[in-house]
């Protein structure tokens, strides 16, 4: 009895440990995500400079960038490569952000660049899509080449 | 002083390395302690057929936004007299997590033409927007408002006594001053570790404090009574003799500011005359000698009118006629 449980154990051991890493080797796709607040702050002479650091300290108002590394690691070409970041429902997008992004602002059922989209409201009416609407950016790229690597990023104000 | 300035210094060199853009909230901001995550994912083909992939996720507490605003919530100045007044304010926490704040009222503000005494600070426990005393808690030692959320507002009352010795048309301010229990400073002070849920927390662009003004305006009613007479003899002559009737006026001018209560003007007649039954009149109008029926009441020595409330630059005339005995 005693034997025959153990090599069960082992068994969904062997099972689990492997089929995670695996199923992660075999993507040669890797994104690495990151964030970074801009602050203004003095430098030497007294001037206000706009400097990108680590969020520690956060507050409403403040402009979060927000990036994906994005890497072939594998030895062929990927196509119809799409990223896609939903946008937390705590910030929204921030005003000077590309306008040429394909955007959605409806939880991404529907994309387009912010000026072809409009929002219909709860009696029917619709207005211009605006850039606190934005759900969603989605990114296509036609191919990645194997090496090849880039990052693609947003601002976002905090709501 | 010098030695002040050396040691002040050091300081303008620390707030250099302030951060500006901390501040530039709006005052309903995602609540402090908030995480914020960003996952992006991509799909692609790799030859093999659809694929799917998810980043990290990145995370960012959101800080606490230390921020007050003051308002007064008085229509426009307190119309005061000697003696208690109440003065309403309004905190409101516009910051994004919640933050108790002393209160400082001040009493001695420049231009002011006397400084009221400030007797106390209280909230406005049943939330009805009067201050109702027993009622309504008197925050003391240091004066502090419980911990208001965020977006929070509180009724607070300001309680000042009014000198004695003022006068009609002065006016005083009182200055209601908020500060964050947390800490005040520059916008962009970061006061570490102590935000919400361990976060630091930093001040916003109003400092962490707010103050307003409200103000007294002091009323004071007077009234003159100017009492003049005119005689008609029996002959058609304005001569004191027996017989000649004489027609008093009381005329009471109410002068200054505000208003009087409960006035009430009386006169005897004089010795050696009899009152004319049925000449008692008000601003022209006659009244009755019986009392309770109107303002007006005569007797065998003499009258009384109630004139009740009258406010300061009205004028009233009082006549009645008395024969020369």
């Amino acid at each position: 009895m005693k034997k025959i449980t153990l090599l069960i154990v082992s068994a969904a051991l062997f099972a689990s440990a492997t089929t995670a890493p695996l199923a992660a080797q075999e993507q040669p796709i890797s994104l690495v995500g990151d964030v970074k607040v801009e602050k203004t702050v003095a430098d030497e002479a007294g001037q206000p400079k706009t400097v990108l650091v680590d969020p520690d300290l956060v507050v409403p108002g403040d402009r979060l960038i927000f990036g994906t590394d994005y890497r072939n690691n594998g030895a062929e070409a990927v196509a119809n490569f799409v990223m896609t970041n939903p946008v937390p429902a705590a910030v929204r997008l921030a005003p000077d952000a590309d306008a040429d992004l394909t955007v959605s602002v409806d939880g991404g059922a529907s994309w387009g660049t912010l000026a072809e989209l409009t929002v219909t409201a709860e009696d029917g009416s619709t207005r211009s899509a605006e850039h606190a609407d934005v759900t969603h950016i989605r990114w296509t790229l036609a191919a990645v080449d194997p090496g090849a690597s880039g990052r693609l990023q947003y601002p976002a104000i905090i709501r | 002083m010098k030695t002040g300035h050396q040691i002040h210094l050091p300081l303008v060199f620390g707030a250099a390395a302030t951060l500006f853009g901390a501040g530039a909230a709006h005052a309903e901001g995602i609540g402090a302690g908030t995480l914020i995550e960003n996952t992006a994912s991509a799909s692609y083909d790799d030859g093999t057929g659809p694929q799917t992939i998810d980043s990290n996720t990145v995370t960012v507490k959101v800080d606490e936004l230390l921020d007050v605003t003051v308002t007064s919530l008085d229509s426009g100045p307190v119309a005061a007299a000697p003696g208690a007044e109440v003065h309403t304010f309004e905190i409101t926490n516009t910051g994004n997590g919640p933050e108790a704040f002393k209160l400082t009222a001040n009493p001695a503000v420049a231009g002011n033409d006397f400084d009221a005494t400030v007797s106390g600070i209280a909230a406005d426990t049943n939330d009805n927007g009067t201050y109702d005393p027993g009622v309504d808690l008197l925050l003391t030692g240091p004066a502090t408002t419980a911990v208001l959320e965020a977006d929070e507002n509180l009724t607070v009352f300001v309680l000042v006594v009014i000198p004695a010795d003022v006068a009609d048309g002065d006016e005083s301010d009182i200055e209601l001053l908020a500060e964050a229990v947390t800490g005040t400073g520059a916008s962009g002070t970061v006061f570490s570790g102590q935000g919400v849920d361990g976060g630091d927390a930093v001040v916003g662009l109003t400092g962490a404090s707010g103050n307003a003004l409200g103000g007294l305006l002091v009323g004071i009613a007077r009234v003159d009574l100017v009492k003049s007479a005119s005689v008609v003899d029996p002959f058609g002559g304005t001569s004191a003799v027996p017989g000649a009737v004489i027609t008093y006026t009381i005329r009471a001018e109410t002068a200054g500011s505000g208003s009087i209560d409960d006035l009430v003007v009386s006169d005897s007649f004089p010795a050696g005359t009899v009152y004319r039954a049925g000449t008692l009149a008000l601003d022209g109008t006659t009244m009755s000698d019986a009392g309770g029926d109107d303002a007006g009441e005569a007797s065998d020595t003499g009258i009384s009118v109630e004139l009740g409330t009258v406010v300061a630059g009205s004028s009233h005339a009082i006549t009645f006629d008395v024969t020369i005995e």
